[in-house]
C-alpha cells in the first residue's frame, strides 16, 4: 500500500477509534501562507519568495541573457543590486527596491571535460535542469539536496547542502567559476586563480558580485536506492554513529509529539532493487490534522496523538525509491512552510536534536511539522557552516499561514547553546557581531575580499547589511 | 522532505513535452489559435513552469489538460494572474520565475491553459 493511502487511512481509524466517530470532511487544512504584499492586475509586479516570507518592489528587474548583459547590468545598477535564481531562500538574501538581477535566462551547459569529470554550467540553471544535463555527458554530482528547486548559482552563494558524512555541501564540489563584478570585470577563480576570491566567493551570500558560470568537480553517472522507514527516534539517537557509518546517506526526521521519527538510508543501487510504493507531498498536512483533532483533549491529548501516529506508522512497509542518482535524491515539495536551520559541530548533533525536541514538548510549542537531522563533512570554504569542522544541520519547519517567530524564538537559544552556525538561505536572527564569533578563522579575509569588490556597498541590502554590518 | 516525496520522473517528462511543446508552438504561430510563446518566454516556461505543469506527481493542472483548465479559465485572466504572482495552493509565487514580466505571465498562462492569443496584452 501507498504511504499516502496508508497514512491517510490509519490516521483516519485511529481518530474515528478514540472520539468513537468518523472524521467525515476532515481533510489536510490549507497551509498556504498569505501573501506578503498585495498586487493586483496592471500594478507593478513584486518579487515574492517561495515561502511567502520575503517580498520587494524592484524600480528596476533584469534578465540577462548573456555575460555582457550581466556585467552590464551589474555596471549601471544605481543603487542596491542584487541577483535572484528561484527565490527559494527564507531569509532576506533577495529583496531589493532598486534593481532585481534575474538569472533564470543564464542555463545550460557550457563545457564538460570527460577526464576531469568536471562540467561548467551557467549560474542560472535549475537543479532539476543540472541532473538531466550532467547525465547526458556520463556525469553527476556527488551529492544533491533533497529538493532540486534552487538555481545552482544560490546553491552555491548560499552553501546548499544534502546529507553523507563523507560528503561535503554543495560548494565543495566548485572546482571553478566566473565573477561578474561591480566594476565591470569578469574574473575567472579556481584555487590558483585569484585563489582569495575562489574561497571567499563560494559561499558569499552573493556580497561579491554575480557568478555567470560555476565548474563542478563530478563523478561518473551513478544509481542510487533509498529506504524510508518509520523507527523509534531513541533506537536512532543511540545508534546515529553506525548507521551514518553504514550507509553513503543517512538522516532523519523527528515528528514532534511522537517517539517516532522516518528515517531515510541511501546506497550505490544494487542489481535488482525495485522501487516500493511511494511518498506524499502533501503528508505532512495530516499530521497536523491529527494533532489539531487531539491535541486539545486535557492531560491526554500529546499522548493520544503519540499513541495514534505509533498505531498508523507501526504496520507501514519501507518504502523504496530507485534509479538515478539525479532523480533518487530530490523530491517533490508542494506544502509550502518556513524553516530555521542551524549546524552545530557534529558530535553536538544528538544532544542539540534532544533538547530541541523536549522544549518543543515541554514549552507545548505549537509546532507539528517533522524536523530534519543530517550530517555534512567539513570544508575550507571561509563562510561555509562546515569550515573547519564535520556538522550536524538540524532544521526546524512551520507550516507557512502559521507563525513561525515565535516558536522559532523558543528554539534558536538552543543551537546557539551548541555552537551552531545558521544556514545563510534560512530563518535566524543573528547580526555581523554573534556572526563574526562563529567564523574566527576568516571572518575578516572575506570582508577584506568583499571590500575590494563593493567598495560602495552596492551588493548590501538590509539583510546583508545586518549580518556582514553596514 | 520525507512526507513530501514521491518519486520524479519529470525531467523525463519535461524532455519530452518541451519537444511537443516546440511542435505544439510552430503549429499555433501558423494557425493563430493559441496564445504565441516565443523562444525567450519558451526557456521561461521550460526552467519554471514545466517542472510542475508537466509533472503529475506535484498536483498541479497539467499542461493541455482541458477539462482541468476550463473551470481555472473561468476565472478570468487577470485572477489567473494575480493568483500567479501572489502563488495559489502548493504553487509558489510567481511560478518560481523571476525573470517574467506581467505580458510574459499572460502569454505563458494562455499557453499552459490552451487559450487563443489576445490583442493589447
Amino acid at each position: 500500500m501507498q504511504r499516502r493511502k496508508f497514512l491517510r487511512n490509519s490516521l483516519a481509524v485511529g481518530i474515528s477509534a478514540a472520539f468513537g466517530t468518523t472524521l467525515s470532511g476532515c481533510g489536510p487544512p490549507s497551509t498556504e501562507p498569505q501573501s506578503p504584499v498585495s498586487y493586483r492586475a496592471g500594478e507593478p509586479l513584486p518579487w515574492i519568495n517561495w515561502a511567502g516570507n520575503q517580498s520587494c518592489t524592484p524600480s528596476s528587474r533584469v534578465s540577462p541573457r548573456s555575460e555582457d548583459e550581466l556585467i552590464s547590468a551589474l555596471k549601471s545598477a544605481k543603487s542596491v543590486v542584487r541577483a535572484v535564481g528561484a527565490g527559494h531562500s527564507f531569509s532576506g538574501v533577495v529583496p531589493t527596491n532598486d534593481t532585481l538581477i534575474s538569472t533564470d535566462l543564464l542555463s545550460g551547459l557550457v563545457r564538460h571535460d570527460p577526464e576531469k569529470m568536471q562540467a561548467t554550467l551557467l549560474a542560472g540553471t535549475r537543479m532539476h535542469d543540472m541532473g538531466p544535463i550532467l547525465h547526458a555527458v556520463g556525469q553527476a554530482v556527488p551529492n544533491m539536496p533533497d529538493m532540486d528547486y534552487p538555481a545552482i548559482g544560490g546553491a552555491i552563494a548560499n552553501s546548499v547542502h544534502a546529507t553523507g558524512n563523507s560528503f561535503g555541501s554543495m560548494s565543495s564540489y566548485v572546482s571553478g567559476f566566473k565573477l561578474a563584478t561591480l566594476a565591470g570585470e569578469l574574473l575567472e577563480c579556481t584555487a590558483e586563480k585569484n585563489p582569495e576570491f575562489f574561497h571567499a566567493g563560494r559561499t558569499s551570500i552573493g556580497a561579491l558580485g554575480i557568478m555567470s558560470e560555476i565548474t563542478l568537480q563530478n563523478q561518473a553517472s551513478f544509481n542510487l536506492t533509498e529506504v524510508n522507514k518509520v523507527e523509534k527516534l531513541g533506537d536512532v539517537l543511540d545508534d546515529i554513529e553506525a548507521r551514518c557509518k553504514a550507509h553513503r546517506h543517512f538522516e532523519f526526521f523527528p515528528i514532534p509529539y511522537a517517539s517516532n521519527c522516518l528515517t531515510v538510508a541511501t546506497d550505490i543501487a544494487q542489481p535488482g532493487d525495485v522501487s516500493v510504493g511511494g511518498d506524499d507531498p502533501k503528508a505532512v498536512n495530516t499530521l497536523r490534522t491529527v494533532f489539531d483533532a487531539v491535541s486539545w483533549v486535557p492531560l491526554v491529548g500529546e499522548e493520544l496523538y503519540d499513541k495514534i501516529l505509533s498505531t498508523a506508522l507501526a504496520g507501514d512497509a519501507e518504502t523504496i525509491r530507485t534509479g538515478s542518482s539525479f532523480q533518487v535524491f530530490p523530491h517533490v515539495r508542494v506544502v509550502r512552510f518556513r524553516e530555521m536551520e542551524y549546524t552545530v559541530p557534529a558530535e553536538f548533533g544528538p544532544a542539540c536534536v534532544r533538547e530541541i525536541m523536549s522544549t518543543i514538548k515541554d514549552k507545548n510549542l505549537p509546532i507539528t511539522f517533522p524536523l530534519e537531522y543530517r550530517y555534512v563533512k567539513a570544508d575550507d570554504i571561509w563562510l561555509s557552516m562546515f569550515e573547519g569542522q564535520d556538522g550536524c544541520s538540524i532544521s526546524v519547519h512551520q507550516f507557512g499561514d502559521l507563525d513561525y517567530k515565535t516558536p522559532f524564538a523558543e528554539i534558536e537559544p538552543i543551537f546557539w547553546k551548541y555552537a551552531g552556525r545558521p544556514h545563510w538561505g534560512k530563518i535566524h536572527t543573528l547580526d555581523a557581531k554573534r556572526l563574526a564569533a562563529l567564523y574566527p578563522r576568516h571572518w575578516q579575509d572575506f570582508h577584506r575580499v568583499r571590500n575590494e569588490l563593493d567598495p560602495r556597498g552596492k551588493l548590501m541590502n538590509d539583510h546583508l547589511k545586518e549580518i556582514f554590518g553596514s | 522532505m520525507l512526507l513530501i516525496r514521491k518519486m520524479s520522473r519529470r525531467s523525463k517528462a519535461n524532455s519530452y513535452l518541451l519537444y511537443v511543446l516546440m511542435l505544439v508552438g510552430c503549429l499555433s504561430f501558423s494557425s493563430g489559435l493559441l496564445a504565441q510563446i516565443d523562444e525567450r518566454q519558451m526557456m521561461l516556461l521550460a526552467n519554471n513552469c514545466l517542472q510542475c505543469h508537466a509533472s503529475a506527481e506535484t498536483g498541479a493542472p497539467l499542461i493541455g489538460n482541458a477539462e482541468k483548465w476550463r473551470s481555472i479559465s473561468a476565472k478570468g485572466e487577470d485572477k489567473i494572474l494575480e493568483n500567479v504572482v501572489h502563488g495559489i495552493g502548493g504553487m509558489p509565487p510567481l511560478g518560481y520565475c523571476s525573470a517574467c514580466s506581467e505580458d510574459d505571465f499572460r502569454v505563458l498562462i494562455r499557453f499552459i491553459a490552451g487559450l487563443p492569443d489576445q490583442k493589447g496584452h
